[in-house]
């Protein structure tokens, strides 16, 4: 796989068709991987995929600096990756013809695996140009997939309530949650406003919930659960449960699913006159 | 501990979460308290000297007037509980920039008001290099007592200060046993070669080519134990409100954006850029000491990994190279 992915970016980069490759480097085997970008052919060697490939790369599409250095690339993507990539593309934030998306064949990613991977259903990238490796794409209920959400819900509001105040009092806002996030492409991020302030920018149980409330729900259903934000919080906070109970909101209302169906419009940013409210109409 | 706990002084110490990690956190019950199987907690102790907010005063308007009125800064005695040596190490560090053109009440209280436990390490990770900045895993630096394991569940205890004697008094046995600490991690870079980099290298393409996967956080600076770089800014509403001091960070492209809409670090390359130079050279300039304590939590926390480590083995490498040509 590895092999027969590096000859596809190799002559990707060989034939002109993209100015970079951003793909995964590893110092050593075992250790994390990290994002790289390749420009050279003769470099395709440093790329390697394995389940060390944590980083959801979708996140540098957006990037203003990356744009500007390598007006056409290719990227490698997990299947919950190309969704993310898709949601940018129903967003209007990328042009998908300048980007080569290369899906690979993911049976999950983590020693051991990690959450988002036990009950995942895109082991198959979808809405991708290159595929590289097949593995089946198990049958997972949505029952499954939110097995962890509905066991959380089981809990008394109050027991909830007391959860959330002691996870988020350790939440430094350090922004790990964000700038690692691809669906997070907000120029100006509504808590970076301070004309005037409208979220308190300290680290305070309130200044924490108005952040990551807000977050949440500016992730309702565009957030694909690729989970980058859970796991790279240095303070532990399972920010997943947030994310999962808007996107299960957004399957239990809308019957919508973000990034799984590139025909489907948006069910936030999407506007039909045939709109069952009337407020909108 | 219990006794202070009881008192209802503040205890900091390693305690394990939910998710297995390990953090500082401050203790409810001291069976929380973790001493071992760890290498580094993922924070870091400077939140109990400078917390990450802060109010300064509170204000209030009357009628055209503004009233203001001063916040008390706790100054009762606490504790810092097995702290790693290198995070000890910071606080002597930043006694310099808390008492340089100001002196920094808030910082500088809370200072004297804390006992600082400091636990010897006997494991490191590949994260770690603190003997790459002059430190090791006993180095006594900031510390108040110095635990040394030795082994059988006891310890060498160095009492470092009379806040460390009084603590210690009647808690201490004389043995003739000492401690072995192993020697730590194996030094990676020279310290005298990068600040030379960094003088000779501020506009060279190294930067971004090493840092051009940074994606802007601060999960570097806010778990770093030297990173002290702050905000000031009002919260409140149109009757009054306070003043309040937030953790920054260099690395937020907001830190450094004029209100003219310029921003003289438009690049996150810049960014990265100064928050080495800030620690190995420009630091190290005003007060004489590198603002880095080689604990190598900026790479454990970085969900890219690309730490002060990362970066400085780059220069390092780059030098070596350079050094052969020659």
């Amino acid at each position: 796989m590895l092999k027969q992915l590096r000859q596809i970016c190799k002559e990707l980069l060989e034939e002109g068709k993209v100015n970079a490759v951003i793909g995964y480097g590893q110092d050593a085997p075992g250790k994390p991987a990290y994002p790289i970008f390749v420009t050279q052919p003769a470099d395709v060697t440093q790329l390697v995929w394995n389940s060390h490939c944590y980083n959801n790369l979708a996140v540098y599409l957006t990037q203003k600096r990356i744009r500007a250095l390598y007006p056409k690339v290719a990227i490698i993507v997990k299947g919950c990756d190309a969704r993310a990539v898709t949601v940018l593309e129903k967003d209007s934030q990328i042009s998908r013809e300048d980007v080569v998306v290369i899906g690979m064949a993911c049976e999950g990613v983590g020693e051991p695996r990690e959450p988002k991977c036990n009950a995942c259903d895109v082991h198959m990238p979808h809405n991708v140009d290159i595929t590289v490796g097949e593995v089946p794409n198990p049958p997972v209920t949505q029952e499954q997939r939110f097995a962890e959400l509905n066991a959380f819900l089981k809990k008394t509001p109050e027991e909830r309530m007391a959860y959330w105040k002691t996870e988020l009092a350790r939440c430094v806002k350090c922004y790990a949650c964000r700038q690692t996030c691809p669906l997070c492409y907000c120029e100006r991020c509504i808590v970076d406003k301070n004309r005037p302030t409208c979220i308190d920018t300290s680290a305070t149980l309130k200044g924490n919930f108005a952040w990551q409330i807000t977050r949440a729900f500016h992730q309702a259903a565009r957030c694909v659960g690729c989970d980058e934000c859970t796991r790279v919080c240095p303070a532990g906070i399972n920010l997943r449960l947030l994310n999962q109970s808007l996107a299960l909101a957004a399957e239990n209302c809308f019957e919508f699913r973000a990034g799984m169906d590139a025909e489907l419009e948006p069910v936030v940013g999407a506007y039909s006159l045939q709109d069952k409210e009337n407020f909108i109409r | 501990m219990d006794k202070w706990l009881e008192q209802e002084r503040p205890v900091a110490a390693p305690v394990r979460l939910q998710d297995n990690r390990v953090m500082y956190q401050p203790l409810t019950a001291s069976s929380q308290i973790v001493s071992d199987g760890f290498v580094h907690a993922e924070n870091s102790i400077k939140e109990f000297f400078f917390p990450r907010t802060e109010k300064l005063y509170n204000y209030k308007f009357v009628g055209q007037d503004v009233e203001l009125q001063d916040v008390t800064v706790e100054d009762a005695p606490r504790m810092v509980l097995f702290a790693r040596p290198c995070d000890a190490a910071s606080l002597p560090i930043l006694d310099h920039v808390f008492n340089w053109d100001y002196k920094d009440e808030f910082y500088n209280r809370r200072r004297r008001a804390t006992t600082v436990v400091t636990l010897a390490c006997t494991e490191h990770d590949t994260h770690c290099f603190c003997t790459s900045v002059g430190l090791t895993p006993d180095s006594e630096q900031g510390s108040d007592v110095l635990l040394l394991p030795l082994g059988d569940g006891n310890f060498e205890v160095r009492m470092l200060t009379e806040k460390g004697k009084e603590l210690f008094r009647d808690l201490v046995q004389t043995s003739d046993k000492t401690a072995q600490i192993p020697e730590g991690p194996a030094k990676k870079f020279d310290v005298d070669e990068v600040l030379q980099f960094l003088e000779e290298n501020f506009d060279s393409p190294f930067w971004e080519e090493q840092t051009l996967r940074c994606l802007g956080c601060a999960a570097c600076a806010y778990n770093c134990p030297t990173c002290h770089c702050f905000d000031i800014v009002d919260e409140g509403n149109a009757c009054g409100g306070c003043r309040v001091k937030n953790w920054d960070a260099c690395q937020f492209s907001m830190f450094s954006l004029h209100a003219s809409g310029h921003n003289p670090r438009s690049i996150q390359a810049q960014r990265q850029r100064q928050r080495i130079q800030h620690k190995f050279r420009i630091y190290h300039e005003k007060f004489g000491t590198y603002l880095c304590t080689g604990c190598g939590n900026c790479g454990r926390n970085c969900p890219v990994s690309l730490g002060v480590l990362n970066v400085v083995e780059a220069i390092h490498r780059r030098t070596v190279k350079a050094s052969e040509k020659d």
